[in-house]
């Protein structure tokens, strides 16, 4: 064990143009700080990828959180557990005693639709789009592995399925299959339905020393980030495979754990074909059948290993900054009997996985695998 | 250390695109490659990223091979859509990020293109070679 959650929190998400970036740093950290039994907070971790300068600061000295050290970290999508990250490393290594980590993020202040690609970036500059970069990796699973355009679908519905039974996400409904087949083309293979909608929202977790006795701790057995490798004509693998699984092995090794181990995993499905691609990686299935996961319903809710039982971004939606504590924050509940109409019985181990791109010529800007136990 | 490649025609800071050149009726890609462990690249770098050898002009094409491709149907980028992209291995070169020009359809994985030059836009083209195109 290397330290501990002692109270988590998160807003609502989906659209909420009406709200200021504070009112969803107050809801999250508000509810985290109650759960944690009011806490002195020592030092704040805050990820966010649009965030105002002053954007942490802002919001949390109206909380009473003044005083102390306030960091702000971007890291693509993976800022608010990037966030969760340096808040562990701070406890485990003596610096802090209790920190806050929050993940925020109020998309709909910067964009009406998808993230405009990046001017700056070799690829960006070139019209690659999030979207086209993931169905990059879709086109290729679909010609040389045993993947299909149904399968990628079936993520879509499974995700939405669970995202139903969370009061908290902004889920858009039930579809079936071919309800996601006949969606939108955004970029090809992927549907409108197939991509995470643009969603307001925060997160946050108050994160104390490893043998701190709380009635509802959940232990952080490891927390592993990683920026990804080169991605070049060498690269076999789809774009993040490679950087997923190296911070995987490493995640698995500290905690002790494989992935036989797991009762629950969150991990970043901003399109159906990412959740495949992260699944294989994270060793769920191996290399090329992650599909096979979503055809034998081994990790919807009553199969083997439910994976994102939240809805995942899919249907939670995905407000950068938040994500990562969000999936922090769903896996605690359920290691700790909270998670409602989606509870998975007995849960003990659970995994959060968040990938952030953006940068080309690397298979990610960052990754973060966090393992926590009941 | 050698002189960073900061000005070279091939690379114009405000602008992080790669370059197509004419040579002997042929439309190359404008890239360097490492002078220790000869890895081709297409993007502007300090030095080799893998091995941090010195970078020397190259240029490489015009025929490659699609890794993978989209259309994309966004009108988000300042471009018209839908337009076609795909990541094209060069023979001996590297991967790199290509538009197609004129395909609405996302072109197979496999198919074989030849680059043919720089949009108005700046953005590199490839199309498929003519043993790819149906009679």
């Amino acid at each position: 064990m290397i330290a501990s959650i002692l109270g988590v929190g998160t807003s609502r998400f989906g659209k909420q143009q009406d709200l200021h970036p504070s009112d969803f740093v107050w809801q999250a950290v508000g509810e985290a700080l109650a759960d944690a039994g009011d806490p002195q907070i020592d030092a704040v971790f805050l990820g966010t990828v649009f965030g105002a300068p002053g954007v942490a600061q802002r919001a949390l000295h109206t909380l009473g959180i003044t005083g102390v050290p306030i960091l702000t970290i971007e890291n693509a999508c993976a800022s608010g557990t990037s966030a969760f990250h340096e808040g562990v490393a701070a406890v485990q290594h003596g610096r802090y005693e209790r920190v806050l980590a929050v993940g925020l993020e109020k998309m709909t202040d910067q964009f009406r639709g998808p993230i405009v690609p990046e001017n700056t970036d070799t690829e960006g500059c070139a019209g690659l789009a999030l979207p086209a970069l993931y169905a990059m990796a879709a086109s290729r699973y679909l010609a040389v592995h045993d993947v299909t355009e149904r399968d990628l679908a079936g993520v879509a519905v499974k995700n939405h399925a669970h995202g139903a039974l969370n009061p908290r996400s902004s889920s858009r409904g039930t579809p079936t299959v071919d309800e996601v087949l006949e969606s939108r083309m955004i970029a090809d293979p992927l549907t409108l339905l197939q991509c995470c909608p643009l969603s307001d929202g925060a997160a946050a977790a108050v994160i104390g020393p490893p043998d701190v006795e709380h009635e509802r701790a959940v232990r952080v057995r490891a927390s592993v980030m990683r920026s990804g490798g080169l991605w070049d004509h060498r690269s076999d693998d789809a774009w993040g495979y490679q950087v997923i699984a190296d911070t995987a092995a490493d995640a698995y090794a500290t905690a002790g754990v494989g992935p036989d181990d797991l009762d629950v995993v969150e991990c970043h499905d901003a399109f159906t074909i990412g959740e495949i691609v992260t699944t294989e990686a994270l060793g769920l299935a191996r290399r090329g059948e992650g599909a096979q996961l979503i055809r034998t319903g081994a990790t919807r809710l009553g199969g083997r290993l439910p994976v994102n039982p939240s809805g995942g971004l899919l249907s939670r939606g995905h407000p950068l900054g938040a994500t990562g504590l969000a999936q922090i924050a769903e896996i605690t509940w359920q290691l700790t009997g909270r998670a409602g109409d989606r509870q998975i019985d007995g849960a003990r181990l659970g995994l959060i996985e968040t990938m952030g791109g953006g940068v080309s010529g690397i298979d990610g800007n960052a990754c973060v695998v966090v393992v926590l136990e009941r | 250390m050698g002189t960073p490649v900061l000005d070279d025609e091939r690379g114009d800071a405000n602008d992080p695109r790669p370059r197509t050149v004419r040579r002997d009726g042929q439309t190359l890609l404008a890239g360097w490659r490492c002078t220790s462990c000869s890895l081709p690249r297409a993007a502007r770098a300090w030095r080799c990223p893998d091995c941090g050898g010195e970078l020397a002009d190259a240029e490489f094409g015009p025929a490659g091979t699609v890794w993978s491709s989209t259309v994309v149907h966004l009108d988000i980028s300042g471009i018209a859509a839908p337009y076609a992209l795909a990541y094209v291995d060069l023979d001996d070169g590297p991967r790199f990020l290509a538009h197609i020009a004129g395909a609405t359809a996302p072109v197979r994985v496999g198919t074989r293109v030849t680059v043919t030059g720089t949009d108005d836009r700046g953005d590199v083209h490839v199309q498929p070679a003519p043993s790819e195109v149906p009679a």
